[in-house]
């Protein structure tokens, strides 16, 4: 564990359970990234994970900026940045998704 | 993770007051069921009584006096961490402890005891909870139903139902509890007891489901069970960012989701209970068990439209 920031010492988020190896898990990283880049700026948010530092930088529009460490830290930051959680069931989804459907 | 599920399992046995937990356990334990458990028994009252009728059991632990989901809870964290200590004690060559079979006090939410093991930074390194199975009451489990909270939040979270007293309540009053239960948690699996031993389960076929009153307001939209398939698409990561999310933003409707789930580290068995996912159980290779469906998530819960859990759901996975 590193005495500085205490990173890794929780045993992982549950979301982490699913990469076996070293290779894995920051392939993993960098695709979770991937996610999060595409759904958090419909909140006005973006997110970065360079997989330099360990965690997440959150980010709002008007510059306020957070480091989380799994993505339960990240639904409640952004929650907490935007004053309303991020919904998967959100009509902004549920239409975008229909919209590719159809394409 | 080295690939191999190490953590001692965990079943909880839940159910209302009065509703035959006891009874039950004590036949499970006479036929040699949970033969390897260590039971622990919590009691809400301060003078404990199941303990002396789980004799059978080769190890127990009694908690009197606080029930463990709410003023007990220090002292069942406490009860479970020596377990924990005791089984690292032991040489990995002799026979550890693999199961702990908790009985709670008839007062218990077995949800937010789940919670509580998987907030503890130690307890969830060691235990992980296999089954919570819920006792109800056959001759009174309508009317608790109908009015008291608890025990409708006790048969929801169930995975597996068991409607004890069979016996003692007429035909028509049992296949009206058997239908309410099913509607009321479409995924658990109901079984039937009496004096504890099993017996064919109620059959609710048919029968309406008794209507139960609204108890707090928002509750009155009845639960579904959705299957979620994952194809090949469908990657854990990306499930993982939409779940996670969901439950952070709907965990007040979505009380369940249960699935086995292959990733490239194995076969994940995956559960939540209300907010919380446990951290998944790595399952052995499926070849043993050809029944259990791989790679199907199912969600229960209520306030949402099924189709749209899917189209969400391939929505996140398809984002590049």
């Amino acid at each position: 564990m590193c005495a500085n920031c205490g990173n890794p010492a929780a045993p992982g988020h549950w979301t982490e359970a699913g990469a076996a190896g070293p290779g894995e898990r920051l392939r993993a990283r960098f695709r979770r990234s991937q996610v999060l880049k595409s759904v958090l700026p419909a909140y006005g948010l973006t997110a970065h994970d360079g997989a330099i530092i360990p965690g997440i930088q959150l980010s709002t529009l008007s510059g306020q900026e957070v480091i989380v460490q799994n993505l339960e830290e990240v639904w409640a930051e952004a929650e907490r940045m935007i004053g309303r959680p991020v919904d998967p069931l959100d009509p902004r989804f549920l239409g975008a998704a229909q919209e590719r459907e159809v394409a | 993770m080295d690939g191999v599920e190490t953590r001692m399992r965990l079943t909880v046995l839940g159910g209302f007051l009065g509703s035959g937990k006891t009874t039950w356990l004590r036949h499970q334990l006479h036929h040699g069921r949970f033969r390897d458990a260590h039971v622990v028994v919590n009691e809400a009252a301060e003078t404990p009584v199941d303990d002396v009728l789980l004799g059978k059991s080769s190890a127990l632990t009694v908690l009197a006096g606080g029930c463990a989901c709410c003023e007990g809870r220090a002292d069942l964290i406490a009860a479970l961490r020596k377990l924990c200590d005791e089984r690292s004690r032991t040489f990995s060559s002799e026979s550890r402890l693999q199961r702990i079979v908790l009985e709670t006090s008839g007062l218990a939410d077995p949800g937010a005891i789940v919670e509580a093991i998987r907030a503890d930074a130690m307890l969830i390194h060691h235990i992980v909870v296999s089954e919570i199975i819920v006792a109800v009451d056959g001759l009174n489990g309508l009317s608790q139903l109908a009015s008291e909270p608890l025990g409708r939040r006790q048969a929801e979270i169930a995975d597996r139902l068991v409607v004890t007293k069979l016996d003692a309540a007429d035909p028509e009053t049992i296949a009206r509890l058997a239908a309410t239960l099913k509607h009321l948690n479409p995924g658990a699996a109901i079984g039937g007891a009496i004096n504890g031993s099993d017996v064919p389960p109620p059959d609710g076929t048919g029968v309406e489901p008794a209507d139960l009153p609204d108890l707090s307001g928002e509750r009155a939209a009845p639960i579904f069970a959705t299957r979620l398939a994952l194809d090949e698409t469908v990657d854990w990561t990306a499930f993982g960012v939409w779940l996670s999310a969901l439950l952070h933003a709907r965990g007040d409707q979505v009380m369940r989701v249960k699935g086995v789930v292959r990733t490239p580290a194995g076969r994940l068995l995956l559960q939540s209970v209300r907010k919380i996912v446990q951290s998944p159980e790595i399952l052995p290779g499926q070849d043993d068990d050809a029944s259990r469906e791989d790679d199907t998530i199912v969600v229960i819960g209520r306030g949402y439209r099924a189709e749209d859990l899917r189209r969400s759901l391939n929505y996140f996975a398809g984002l590049r």
